[in-house]
């Protein structure tokens, strides 16, 4: 038998008060398939486990104007089916799709795929391209976090223990190219190697205009890889050209990780990958 | 311990529970409802699959203090006094089981589907089972069981609308 208390709080301010006076001693549970995992390989080391899956202001994806917010709280089934997503943020709605299985979809959401900080989490590459930021609260207020700056090292938050993430704010975009794909061990249930996911716009000359790239799994936190954006914009997207986009994006990614035994698989894996995910754009 | 209430199989409950056990635990072992298995209990491999609010879900991933106030489905209740469940009918018939382990997951994958979706392609069938392993690799005869689950659901379906009002 166990002392551990379950907390199920009625609202976001309840959450926030009891975490203020008694974060340090509590799991925040949601979905729940990461922290069951933990408790089933450690125990919760914790004497409180509090209950944010019910809460409303964790709910919900809406536009307004230019702004696109996904609750912390939606679950990834319903990221793939949002049709909100499926026009504003398809790279996002893509990497729901093919997340775990759909057991896993129907019950974990994007805000505890980001709080766990792990370097494989689907979504977190698709939020970076959207250049999201994550709106956090305490007790005291709240605060924006950029994507970025959400995980210090793999599956370590930055989060605070008095802290609950209440939604990601995303930039939507329309009327472009957008993909997500990733590299695992088999096709369904796979635990990402290597992701990626792209928002890319061409001009009337064909020339890329506007590309955003993110890059998960791979290095200890997702990244941006504003380099290659960098390196594209302005050009007509040829084969030779994401080619050499390609082995750019490797040459970063060996940068952050330091030449690991793994590379020798990895940076023709990513620059694959790469031409994979940007080869529509060469005859579109 | 924990106060929770919910129904199973149409049975309403009303429990205290420890707050640290997961859904299968209290499956199996609170309410002696042991169709459910447990395979890996990290959620790779789908033999818990239970129903929740119509929604397939892997109960060793859920906390058993979540279930308050849900709906619960397992392979239990698929049948009624009457009849097999039309994916039960149909694993049955073309032998879409062999060692029988995966089966209540993979029922209860089919049927959350089903009632979803109750005419799925192939690609639906597979997206909706990919999380359900079957080490005995049965998986065309589980696939033939779905598809023609489906069409016995649509079938029944269209009697009872013929029927009349029940």
């Amino acid at each position: 038998m166990t002392d551990i208390e379950y907390i199920r709080p009625l609202n976001l301010k309840e959450a926030l008060d009891f975490l203020w006076d008694n974060g340090e001693d509590t799991r925040i549970i949601a979905g729940g398939t990461d922290v069951m995992v933990d408790i089933r390989s450690d125990g919760l080391a914790k004497k409180y486990l509090l209950d944010i899956s019910r809460l409303d202001e964790l709910k919900g994806i809406e536009l307004n104007g230019q702004e696109l917010s996904v609750g912390a709280g939606v679950t990834i089934s319903e990221i793939d089916s949002s049709e909100i997503l499926e026009t504003h943020a398809l790279a996002l709605k893509k990497s729901a799709f093919s997340f775990a299985s759909r057991q896993i979809r129907n019950i974990a959401t994007i805000g505890g795929n980001v709080a766990h900080s792990s370097p494989c989490g689907d979504t977190v590459p698709a939020l970076l391209v959207h250049r999201a930021k994550a709106l956090v609260a305490d007790k005291k207020g709240t605060r924006l976090v950029p994507m970025e700056d959400m995980a210090n090292k793999a599956y370590m938050s930055s989060l605070s223990p008095r802290d609950i993430l209440v939604k990601f704010i995303l930039t939507p975009y329309q009327d472009g190219f957008a993909d997500f794909q990733k590299i695992g061990r088999r096709r369904e249930m796979a635990v990402s190697r290597i992701s990626l996911a792209v928002f890319a716009k061409k001009n009337n000359e064909g020339k890329i205009s506007f590309l955003k790239i993110g890059l998960g799994a791979c290095t200890p936190t997702p990244c941006n890889m504003e380099a290659v954006e960098f390196f594209l914009t302005g050009k007509i997207p040829t084969e030779e050209l994401i080619w050499e986009a390609g082995s750019l994006l490797a040459k970063n990614m060996i940068e952050i990780t330091g030449r690991r035994s793994s590379a020798i698989y990895k940076e023709p894996a990513v620059q694959g990958l790469f031409m994979r995910i940007l080869y529509p754009m060469v005859n579109v | 311990m924990v106060h929770i209430e919910f129904t199973i199989n149409g049975q309403q409950k009303a429990l205290d529970i420890p707050a640290d056990i997961t859904a299968l635990e209290l499956i199996r072992s609170l309410l002696g409802l042991k169709g459910t298995k447990e395979g890996c209990g990290i959620g790779e491999c789908g033999a818990c699959t239970i129903n929740v609010d119509g929604r397939a879900i892997n109960s060793c991933l859920m906390l058993a203090a979540q279930m308050d106030g849900t709906k619960v489905l397992t392979v239990e209740g698929l049948a009624t006094e009457n009849s097999l469940a039309p994916v039960q009918e149909k694993f049955m018939e073309n032998h879409g089981v062999q060692c029988g382990f995966c089966t209540p997951g993979i029922l209860m994958s089919s049927h959350a589907l089903l009632a979803e979706n109750p005419d799925p392609n192939d690609e639906e069938i597979s997206k909706a089972i990919a999380g359900n392993l079957c080490r005995c690799t049965g998986y065309k005869q589980i696939f033939a069981s779905v598809r023609e689950a489906a069409i016995l659901t649509g079938q029944l379906t269209q009697q009872k609308g013929e029927g009349g009002n029940d």
